[in-house]
């Protein structure tokens, strides 16, 4: 049991394309089964163009609809994370933690339970009442307001949450979000119905997430900081 | 083969029941199975090497007739909530130790699976397709994931019996 604060890098990484952010979230998932790497535990921040992306659950959505969404202005990604279609875009603040499970508790269970949590408690600091339901995510009443899709391998995690800041919401239209009939999305502004940006909502999240993960965040200037310190 | 693959496994769960040896009270195998098992039904037949092994990752694999039947242990499936979909290889697919060999889902998280022997799969559960959460209900029995040939069987060896991974888990657990 570490008595002290696991330390945790965020790295800024502003408006990226989602295949970019997929090559350097496994720069850092192969930092942390590189012994001699000393940038374990990361949280990487970021902002993607428009695009749809699924999980491992891949038979319902086929070559047409994959057309169907490009044909209407988005890019289209097949990931290695839990969860179903969902949307990403402008507005939208998303945050890949990368982390060894083993700083902190070994079950990927408790892990969603945590980041649920974390958005849980930034909202309250909006004054927003979000809360969890049986389907995974962070909701508030029947919207939801933050997607949560995960993958973890020998205990490291990698993709994240998407909180929609300040997003256009009708992207979500176009698809069933996350599988679910029947319910919606919302937004910070929505719900509180004035503009609520990414770098608004940005220090608020990192702070319910060190608060809740107990550990200590430190900010890299960027990711290139990180990789010159790679560089043998 | 059967009778070799019997008496390793044999070897291998009586480590911690065997005394130390000296030259003086030194058994053959036959011998010594027989002094130290004096409180199981002992039946000279492939079953005997169906007790669980484990790895450091909460796979679990069970060889009965030299084909290995893999799993996931309950501490993993609780660990992991329910199952709502198992992502698994295909038959023929071949795997070295420690080798990715499919992943499972439960609340939005994709957790890799990794291959306790290196072998072939020859059988893949396809029950979990319909029902995923039949890790969770029946880890150790319906809901086993694949079954595999064991090329390398020595590498049964090296894996955890059911008393070395409970210690493992109450590890971890602190």
């Amino acid at each position: 049991m570490s008595l002290g604060k696991t330390p945790v890098s965020v790295v800024n990484l502003g408006r990226i394309a989602y295949r970019s952010a997929l090559q350097i979230q496994q720069h850092y998932i192969k930092q942390h089964f590189d012994s001699s790497s000393q940038i374990p535990n990361t949280l990487l921040l970021c902002e993607h163009y428009p695009v749809y992306t699924i999980g491992i659950r891949r038979a319902q959505y086929p070559a047409e609809e994959e057309q169907r969404l490009k044909d209407l202005g988005a890019d289209f990604f097949r990931a290695n994370r839990g969860g179903l279609i969902t949307f990403h875009g402008p507005g939208q603040l998303v945050c890949y933690p990368i982390l060894n499970l083993g700083c902190f508790k070994k079950s990927v269970r408790w892990y969603v339970c945590e980041l649920e949590r974390t958005v849980i408690e930034m909202c309250s600091k909006f004054r927003i009442k979000a809360s969890t339901s049986p389907d995974t995510g962070v909701w508030v009443g029947n919207n939801k307001i933050c997607a949560i899709g995960i993958h973890c391998g020998r205990y490291v995690t990698s993709h994240g949450l998407a909180l929609n800041c300040n997003t256009e919401l009708s992207w979500f239209e176009n698809i069933v979000p996350c599988g679910i009939v029947g319910k919606g999305v919302t937004s910070l502004s929505r719900e509180l119905g004035r503009d609520v940006t990414i770098e608004e909502a940005t220090p608020v999240l990192l702070e319910a997430f060190s608060k809740q993960f107990s550990c200590a965040l430190t900010e890299a200037q960027s990711f290139s900081d990180h990789t010159q310190q790679t560089v043998h | 083969m059967a009778v070799c693959v019997l008496l390793r496994c044999a070897s291998a769960n009586l480590t911690q029941a065997l005394p130390r040896l000296s030259p003086s009270n030194v058994a053959s195998p036959a011998r010594l199975l027989a002094r130290t098992c004096f409180k199981r039904n002992l039946t000279v037949t492939p079953r005997f090497c169906s007790a669980l092994k484990y790895t450091d990752k909460h796979e679990w694999v069970r060889v009965e007739d030299g084909v290995g039947t893999v799993g996931i242990s309950n501490f993993a499936q609780e660990a992991l909530g329910d199952v709502v979909y198992c992502g698994l290889p295909e038959v023929g697919t071949k795997l070295s130790q420690s080798d990715e060999f499919g992943a499972l889902e439960s609340v939005k998280a994709a957790s890799e699976l990794y291959s306790p022997l290196t072998g072939e799969v020859t059988e893949v559960n396809h029950a979990l397709s319909e029902n995923p959460g039949l890790v969770n209900k029946s880890c150790y029995k319906d809901g086993w994931l694949i079954k595999m040939t064991i090329s390398v069987p020595e590498e049964l060896d090296a894996l955890m019996d059911e008393a070395a991974y409970e210690r493992y888990i109450r590890s971890i657990e602190d």
